[in-house]
């Protein structure tokens, strides 16, 4: 196990975004945290990253989080006047980062052809991509990314796929927030369902299945859509 | 080995995002014509007094290229460092929120007073190529045969770039304190008009409020332009420029609640304001200027120095009575710099003091000096130091001929100066801006 989260809530005023959340992440695996929009993913993330204080809750077999995980955020447009190219130098000098993957990331990504373009002039499906290089291109063993298919079209989302995989079997523990549960369910190892802020289950999906079985044996559960229904 | 690295790469980074700002091309561009107005005119000026087109020559401190060129010239600076700079340091310091590049950032393990003192750094880098404009203006009299002072010349620069440390701290603080970059540019003019207003208190009613103003922007820039630099204004500027910065960091991180951040800027203030209450306790001042126009001169120096019993002055002058600012300005600042112990009191029922003209002790200066009193009415520099001498029973050296300073006429206007500041600077910042623009989409 990477590390395990208990307990962590956090309220906006009168609106709880998460409440008592517990799970744990195992190292080298691609998890994938499902909920509709507003379910939570990013608050569970941004408290996970310490870019927002939870409210209370704990983080365990993680002392320095900031050298456990790396979160990328969805919907940021970072450095708008630089290159792509200089944004995955920056990566590498300022966070310290894999210097031995910086040629293979922009292969995977398919970023040689904006590689000079300035990140503020990048479409949002290729941004997406730059991002995407920048988080695996840091040094810390997990990966938090959050909506990473957003944006992609349907090949290259097949090919960001391929390169997660890559680096989840090359060790990396990948948590990817995602709200298309197909896309979740041909990637991920396990799956953290959250709805409401709260956590409806945790397993992969033949687990969670079960679980939505032995609640309701009326239904038969075909794909994880269908599971994730029965649990939230 | 690898926080140095991430250092570097910040310090680039912030490098590439100030020259690729905008805001900052334009401060470059502005300063231009800024610095060629006030140039211009005060070099125009300084010729006529000099005896251009057969003007009557002037004479000593009138003919201080100081006072009469560079403190105007420099001038600009102080309006560029008011209300250019803080937009450029906002841009700087709200631009990485508002893009999302700080939520990137903040995961580095990096202090967030390394990464605000790293633009803070970066931005008086951009301060110094904009002082390269009224530096050349130095450049151009020089070679037009006007007489360059060194000295005097870095107190100006050094009063400048204090003043653009100053906006560049507050600016940072308020566009890290609010979530929109016009908030922050609000709260920072606010804060400037805040001071101003301390300065006009003090013009009108003295005390406390005069000790204040002795410390904002504007009276700190004026001391450094007329070459006299104070130990204590520059420490307290110092001290806010820090606190400024302390209270940008704190703000700056992310995921530390807002009651804790409340706290730790209302303890870094009051930190901030103690450092200053101390930096206040110093007296130490050098003057730098050629003309020695904040010192009396050499032998009169020796023979106040000499006085070792305690000297009080009590003054019945109203704040705003003109004799008093002549006074002070003339005399009783450059007697606190020789007599760093000498007590002086000011006494008067009203600000303005028309109304206590009939009274009896109005206008009387008295001087007292182990137990034996002098009154005086004059407020010139000879006669408050004759009085002095009276009450202290102290005959001064001889003065030295040859140090008093004769002033340095110019009576010719440097030759293209129009040209370099309202067209070579602004055309040769807007080819650079131009050319990195250029390369960078290449």
């Amino acid at each position: 196990m990477l590390f395990e989260v208990r307990g962590m809530s956090k309220r906006f005023g009168a609106i709880t975004a998460l409440a008592d959340v517990s799970f744990h992440v195992r190292a080298g695996e691609v998890l994938g945290l499902i909920g509709p929009n507003g379910a939570g993913k990013s608050t569970l993330f941004e408290c996970l990253a310490c870019v927002l204080p939870a409210d209370s809750g704990t983080v365990t077999g993680a002392a320095e989080r900031w050298r456990m995980l790396f979160y990328l955020p969805d919907g940021i447009a970072p450095w708008p006047a630089q290159t792509v190219e200089w944004a995955l130098d920056f990566t590498l000098g300022f966070f310290g980062g894999r210097a031995e993957l910086r040629q293979k990331v922009i292969g995977q990504l398919d970023l040689s052809g904006i590689l000079q373009q300035t990140m503020g002039t990048l479409s949002k499906g290729q941004r997406k991509r730059a991002l995407l290089g920048i988080g695996l291109l840091t040094p810390q063993p997990a990966l938090l990314i959050d909506e990473p298919f957003d944006g992609l079209d349907l090949r290259q989302a097949r090919e960001v796929q391929t390169a997660l995989r890559w680096h989840a079997e090359r060790g990396r523990t990948l948590f990817l927030s995602i709200h298309q549960i197909s896309d979740a369910a041909r990637l991920c190892d396990r799956f953290v369902l959250l709805s409401s802020g709260r956590v409806c289950g945790e397993g992969t999906a033949a687990e969670l299945a079960a679980m939505a079985a032995a609640r309701d044996s009326s239904k038969v559960l075909g794909d994880l859509e269908e599971v994730f229904l029965a649990l939230t | 080995m690898r926080s140095r690295r991430a250092v570097i790469s910040l310090l680039e980074k912030e490098w590439l995002e100030l020259v690729s700002a905008r805001a900052f091309w334009v401060l470059l561009v502005a300063m231009g014509p800024l610095v060629g107005v006030s140039f211009i005119s005060a070099a125009h000026t300084y010729a006529e007094v000099s005896g251009l087109n057969g003007t009557a020559a002037g004479v000593g401190e009138a003919l201080s290229p100081l006072i009469g060129v560079w403190a105007p010239t420099f001038s600009a600076c102080e309006l560029a460092a008011v209300f250019l700079l803080p937009f450029v340091a906002i841009r700087m310091v709200a631009g990485d929120r508002q893009s999302g590049a700080l939520r990137l950032e903040l995961q580095q393990a990096m202090s967030p007073l390394t990464r605000i003192a790293a633009k803070a750094l970066i931005l008086l880098a951009g301060w110094g190529l904009a002082m390269l404009i009224p530096l050349s203006a130095v450049l151009l009299w020089k070679l037009n045969g006007g007489t360059v002072y060194l000295p005097e010349i870095a107190a100006t620069v050094a009063g400048h770039v204090l003043n653009a440390g100053l906006a560049i701290a507050l600016a940072a603080a308020m566009a890290s304190l609010t979530e929109h970059p016009s908030t922050a540019a609000i709260l920072t003019l606010t804060f400037t008009t805040g001071t101003w207003i301390v300065d006009f208190f003090a013009a009108v009613r003295g005390g406390w409020w005069e000790r204040a103003a002795a410390y904002t922007p504007t009276a700190m820039v004026a001391e450094f332009q007329h070459g006299l630099v104070r130990l204590d204004a520059v420490l307290a500027t110092l001290a806010l420029i820090v606190t400024g910065l302390g209270v940008a960091a704190i703000w700056m991180r992310l995921g530390v609640t807002v009651g804790r951040r409340v706290w730790e800027s209302a303890a870094m203030c009051a930190m901030g304001a103690a450092l200053v209450m101390a930096c206040t306790l110093s007296s130490a001042s050098r003057d730098l200027s050629e003309n020695r126009g904040n010192s009396f001169s050499r032998a009169d120096e020796q023979a106040l120095r000499a006085i070792q019993t305690q000297l009080r002055i009590e003054v019945h002058l109203a704040q705003e009575d003109p004799r008093r600012a002549d006074l002070e300005h003339h005399a009783l600042q450059k007697l606190r710099r020789v007599m760093p112990r000498v007590e002086i009191q000011y006494v008067a029922a009203s600000s303005i003091g028309l109304f206590e003209q009939n009274t009896a002790r109005y206008g009387e200066i008295w001087y007292e000096l182990g137990g034996r009193k002098e009154m005086s009415r004059v407020t010139t520099e000879e006669g408050v130091l004759e009085t002095i001498y009276t009450v202290a029973g102290v005959t001064p050296g001889a003065e030295n001929r040859e140090e008093v300073f004769r002033g340095h006429p110019m009576a010719t206007e440097p030759r293209y100066s129009g040209f370099i500041f309202y067209l070579l600077w602004p055309a040769l910042l807007v080819g650079s801006k131009w050319m990195l623009e250029r390369g960078g989409s290449q």
